[in-house]
């Protein structure tokens, strides 16, 4: 090899590595349930610690999509899931959030929080001061030892939350975690999240129905077309951080949401014109 | 206050005896009054104590087995489809089996023991504890199931963590259901031929037609079942607080 050879080749690798590397990839996903296909030859890449939010029409396959990279479903054959550049089993690698909160009735909110550090095998004392000093982070400061019946829903979500972040992976899926609040708390919970994510660091796969919050959160908004699912669109949210409210009123902001909503709407027609037919 | 709720209804229920008996003026024969009973219990106070305690080690002992078995059966029928389909109808042909039938074979088999009586009042509890913790397992969120999963929990962990727990408030309806037939379980054990026992008591004071005794050995089943049952609601109201707030 000559020097000139050489040294191409190092840049070339040193250029690219970082780039390449992908804490999840997928190539070729697809999943089969009887006659329904939800979905088909899906590709995606997610950075190190980047924020992608995932939207697209109900039904189209995002949850189980979640469910395949949480290890909880097999892709059908073809397609491969690489955690870290590695086919391995995924079960208990992805820190998992899925539509409902989930809570146990029986366990306050320390005790639900820690419910995956318990199963890893953690002393419950440990665990238990980990999410002590932890609950002030996520707004539950004082209801410690409240069972989650006595809880608002925003509440709930935040020791869903806790309970996800507790449970240590740098992959974080979350499946609409905030679909079910009112306007107000879900603007807050946005911020809040944003809060934490640039404090505890982690890669994180966000789903939403909401345009908006998809914009706000994510540092790249992926589109998925109606059933069968694959992706769409992918579009880089190149705003600032940290993002504040005012945000949402900006040409910048407007512009992406103009994009995105077209894409969005042309697949939702389809699916209800699917579901017409 | 806990006391009081339980103490007042049943001085309500003394006083309603008592009450009937003196205004209507029940003939003795059907309804002696309720002084004369609990004089008569008085009277022999180590007889009936001893009578309490026995009866209540027979029904106790088959009331816990029972419970056991029932949530270990149901526990290996939910895992295991194939040992369901298998074991189950066998479960519930076992069941249809009168208890009094059941209890002569008992009887015939381990002679005038308290294994004979346990195993008819475990005959009677393991069914409906089986049968609730079953539909308890079965009604346990699968989502729930997958979120653990995806914590990677071993199976053990599930059962232990989320099954189990989900499965309570079905399991302790059973074994309130359970108390009382355990108890009526030791009863009939009793029957045939023990010297010693509430049913023993009962049956004795029927064949010599001594009415008070009759009624004496009532109030004294009456105690062993709601001691039974007084332990069953205290371990649920403590296991089971988050019930009716769900
Ligand atoms: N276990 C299953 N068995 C059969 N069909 C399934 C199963 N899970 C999902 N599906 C089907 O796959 C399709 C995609 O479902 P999925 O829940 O992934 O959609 P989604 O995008 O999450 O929808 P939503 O936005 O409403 O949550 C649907 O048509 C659904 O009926
Ligand atoms: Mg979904």
């Amino acid at each position: 090899m000559t020097d000139a050879a050489d040294q191409l080749d190092q840049l070339l690798t040193v250029g690219e590595a970082p780039a390449a590397r992908a804490k999840l990839q997928l190539n070729g996903v697809s999943r089969r349930f009887g006659a329904v296909q939800a979905l088909a030859k899906v590709d995606l890449g997610i950075a190190e610690g980047e924020f992608v939010t995932l939207i697209g029409p109900s039904g189209c396959g995002k949850s189980t999509l979640f469910n395949i990279v949480a290890g909880l479903l097999e892709a059908d054959t073809g397609g491969e899931v690489l955690l870290d550049g590695a086919a391995t089993s995924l079960l208990g690698k992805v820190a998992f959030m899925p539509q409902r909160d989930l809570l146990l009735p029986w366990r306050n909110v320390l005790d639900n929080a820690i419910l995956a550090a318990e199963v890893e095998g953690r002393p419950k004392r440990a665990a238990r001061e980990t999410a002590r000093a932890m609950a002030a982070d996520f707004g539950l400061k004082g209801f410690e030892d409240h069972y989650p019946q006595q809880l608002s829903g925003g509440m709930r979500q935040r020791v869903a939350l806790m309970r996800t972040f507790m449970f240590d992976r740098d992959l974080m899926l979350l499946d609409e975690p905030f679909g079910a609040l009112d306007a107000l708390t879900r603007a807050m919970m946005q911020r809040w999240l944003l809060d934490i994510w640039s404090r505890y660091r982690r890669t994180i796969l966000f789903i939403t129905h909401d345009i908006d919050e998809a914009i706000f959160l994510g540092d790249r908004v992926v589109v998925m077309s109606a059933r069968p699912g694959s992706i769409k669109l992918e579009r880089r949210v190149e705003l600032p951080r940290p993002r504040d409210p005012a945000l949402l009123t900006t040409p910048a902001f407007n512009a992406i949401k103009r994009e995105l909503l077209d894409a969005v709407e042309e697949e939702s027609m389809k699916t209800f014109a699917a579901g017409a037919a | 206050m806990a006391l009081l709720r339980l103490v007042l209804p049943l001085l309500l229920l003394a006083a309603l005896w008592e009450g009937a008996v003196a205004l209507l003026q029940i003939s003795p024969f059907y309804l002696p009054p309720l002084r004369q009973v609990l004089g008569a219990i008085w009277a022999l106070g180590p007889a009936y104590a001893q009578a309490f305690m026995v009866t209540l080690g027979e029904a106790v002992a088959g009331f816990v087995v029972g419970g056991l078995v029932g949530v270990v059966s149901a526990t290996a029928f939910h895992h295991q489809r194939w040992l369901r389909d298998m074991l189950f109808p066998l479960f519930v042909a076992s069941q249809t089996v009168p208890v009094i039938a059941f209890g002569a074979i008992v009887v015939l088999w381990f002679g005038n023991t308290l294994l004979a009586k346990a195993a008819i009042a475990f005959y009677l509890t393991f069914f409906p504890v089986t049968v609730n913790a079953l539909a308890g397992f079965e009604a346990v969120d699968p989502r729930q199931v997958a979120l653990l999963r995806s914590f990677g929990a071993s199976r053990r962990d599930i059962w232990w963590k989320l099954l189990l727990p989900s499965a309570l408030p079905r399991i302790f309806t059973a074994l309130r259901l359970s108390a009382g037939l355990a108890l009526a379980g030791a009863i009939v054990g009793e029957w045939f031929g023990a010297s010693i026992g509430v049913g023993a008591m009962l049956l004795a004071a029927l064949f010599n037609e001594q009415v008070v005794a009759m009624w004496a050995a009532i109030l004294t089943a009456a105690a062993v079942g709601g001691a039974i049952f007084g332990v069953v609601a205290l371990v649920e109201a403590r296991l089971v607080f988050w019930r009716d707030e769900l």
